[in-house]
């Protein structure tokens, strides 16, 4: 025999909860954060050195932003667009992806200008088409190149290792964080039914949390270094 | 065949490019719903044939230029829905990249090149092998592939010579003096047609039927509603043969000389018809709006043509095969769940 108040028929309809703005607004970071995953790239087999790719890479970026004769433009977009037809479909697709993003944006902070014609600025795609080369060549040694092996041709162009130690620290933690964040927010929702009064003080929790989280990992992470042999030099790294 | 910026009024632009969207709404749900998904990147490489094939430019009598386009081998491919879809994109890069077409005209360019072009020599094409009967018999199919892409690229013609020739009986300022396009059905239609008749259509047919033989040579494969032969060889000579057209576009620059129809606005007052010359900027060209291409006519002034044509052929091919092989991504559905 179930008690008396579960058969009653409940008429609760929790109030709408309004302003979500600051919960959603962080848990759209906290999902963008965790997003972040370190690619692990198409590389196959027999590539070029990284470091090579990477001299490569910031040459043929910077070729294109000073270009100011067309044939050169011409020529870096000829050899980036020639490389990128011969990849599989589903391996261009990200790097077109974020390019065309990229020059969708310039498109737009452009658009008055193309469309009310000043006099001295060109009504001219050469803006445009340099920001989708450029993003173009980043994605596809993104995509070509192990995260570990960016770090190694890093290390091999002598940059600081305490530099690129914290990039890559930074590039995990970022991404651990994100997804911390996510979590704690997705429970405080199933917690919270109806009108939720104590909005900011659970914002502040999450953020608290988070950070005492942040901080035990990196105690963590020390001693588990410690333990590997870290003396507090990096350059062996 | 390009129709440049300006030439059309706004009015007519509109229409045309209204006239498209019901073609392309079409066409689109067609090749979704025929086309295999493998086959997308290789009509990437058929688009590129008409984009290179346009860029070959052959000089005509009267000392203006014209260009295949390859529509209706595409057509016979991968059938006229794609052949439409792919002449567009290619029609798109040239507006956008290469100055070739105007961009306001977009509409009424793939009207004559995309729609027209493709449709009714593919349409052509098929009655002739329907009447001849035995389809297995190469003569009459090169035949009939000859015959449509030849009527094909007339009727074209023939709509953009229409398309030019409206517009100084429609639009004119006070004076009589035209503000678009300046010459009447009376000039354009002979200045456009005897070229293609005599010229321009023989050089598509020839395109057509070369680059048919080596096709059914190399991977009989693609040939569209052939469902029998379902083995797929390699594509690698049609790959080779991409980048011999590549190499030899250059040859497109010994034709000097603007096609009719496709001059800039410094040069129209100039020109010479019937012993006269015009005179007279049209308004509509002087201060229309224009885009400024990223490289105008494939070349980039004050250096070597050559390389500059040849950049653009690679740049133009290596941008449809992408497009076309992004088309060939199958589209996730998103699951629903139930509440």
């Amino acid at each position: 025999m179930l008690p008396e108040w579960m058969q009653k028929e409940d008429d609760y309809h929790p109030e709408k909860d309004g302003s979500r703005f600051a919960l959603s607004t962080i848990k759209t970071i906290g999902c963008a954060m965790a997003q972040i995953r370190v690619q692990h790239g198409h590389e196959k087999g027999r590539t070029l050195p990284p470091v090579f790719k990477l001299c490569l890479l910031l040459i043929l970026i910077l070729s294109v932003s000073i270009a100011r004769s067309r044939i050169l433009l011409m020529a870096c977009a000829a050899m980036i667009l020639g490389y990128l037809c011969t990849w599989p479909a589903k391996d261009i697709l990200p790097v077109v992806k974020a390019s065309s993003r990229a020059s969708l944006l310039a498109c737009l902070l452009l658009l008055p200008a193309m469309l009310m014609r000043p006099t001295l600025i060109p009504n001219d795609l050469f803006i445009i088409s340099k920001v989708f080369l450029c993003v173009s060549a980043l994605g596809i040694y993104n995509h070509t190149t192990q995260w570990n092996h960016i770090t190694t041709a890093l290390r091999k162009l002598h940059l600081p290792a305490v530099f690129i130690f914290t990039l890559d620290l930074t590039l995990k933690y970022i991404v651990l964080l994100g997804s911390l964040i996510n979590d704690l927010l997705t429970s405080v929702q199933l917690r919270s039914v109806g009108k939720n009064q104590k909005k900011y003080n659970s914002i502040g929790g999450v953020m608290g949390i988070t950070f005492v989280r942040g901080s035990e990992m990196n105690q963590q992470m020390y001693e588990a270094m410690q333990c590997r042999g870290f003396t507090g030099d990096y350059n062996g790294l | 065949m390009h129709i440049p910026e300006n030439y059309l009024s706004p009015a007519t632009c509109a229409v045309m490019g209204a006239a498209m969207v019901p073609v392309w709404v079409h066409a689109v749900r067609r090749v979704n719903r025929d086309l295999p998904k493998e086959k997308m990147p290789l009509l990437g490489v058929g688009a590129s044939f008409s984009f290179l094939s346009m860029m070959f430019n052959v000089p005509l009598p009267g000392g203006t230029t014209g260009h295949a386009v390859g529509g209706t081998l595409i057509a016979i491919l991968f059938g006229p829905d794609a052949a439409c879809i792919a002449i567009s994109i290619a029609l798109l890069l040239q507006a956008v990249i290469f100055g070739d077409g105007g961009i306001l005209s977009f509409g009424a360019n793939c009207f004559n090149m995309a729609f027209v072009l493709p449709y009714a020599g593919y349409g052509i094409y098929s009655l002739i092998q329907k009447a001849s009967g035995k389809k297995d018999r190469h003569g009459i199919s090169y035949a009939a592939a000859a015959i449509g892409s030849y009527a094909g690229i007339n009727l074209a013609a023939l709509c953009t010579a229409i398309e030019f020739g409206i517009q100084p009986i429609l639009f004119h300022d006070a004076a009589g003096n035209a503000l678009y396009c300046p010459y009447g059905l009376s000039v354009s239609i002979p200045a456009m047609m005897i070229p293609h008749l005599l010229a321009a259509g023989i050089v598509e047919a020839a395109f057509t039927i070369a680059i048919l033989a080596f096709v059914r040579k190399t991977s009989p494969d693609l040939l569209y509603g052939d469902a029998t032969k379902t083995h797929t060889k390699s594509h690698v000579p049609l790959f080779a043969l991409t980048a011999i057209l590549i190499a030899a576009s250059p040859l497109g620059l010994l034709a000097q000389g603007t096609a009719w129809g496709e001059w800039g606005a410094d040069e129209i007052s100039a020109i010479v018809t019937n012993g006269k010359t015009l005179g007279y900027t049209p308004q509509g060209l002087s201060k229309g709006w224009t885009l400024q291409a990223l490289l105008p006519d494939y070349a980039v002034s004050g250096f070597n043509e050559i390389i500059g044509y040849i950049l653009s052929a690679i740049i133009g091919t290596a941008l449809l095969i992408i497009f076309f092989k992004l088309l060939s991504i199958p589209v996730k559905k998103k699951e629903k769940y139930a509440a």
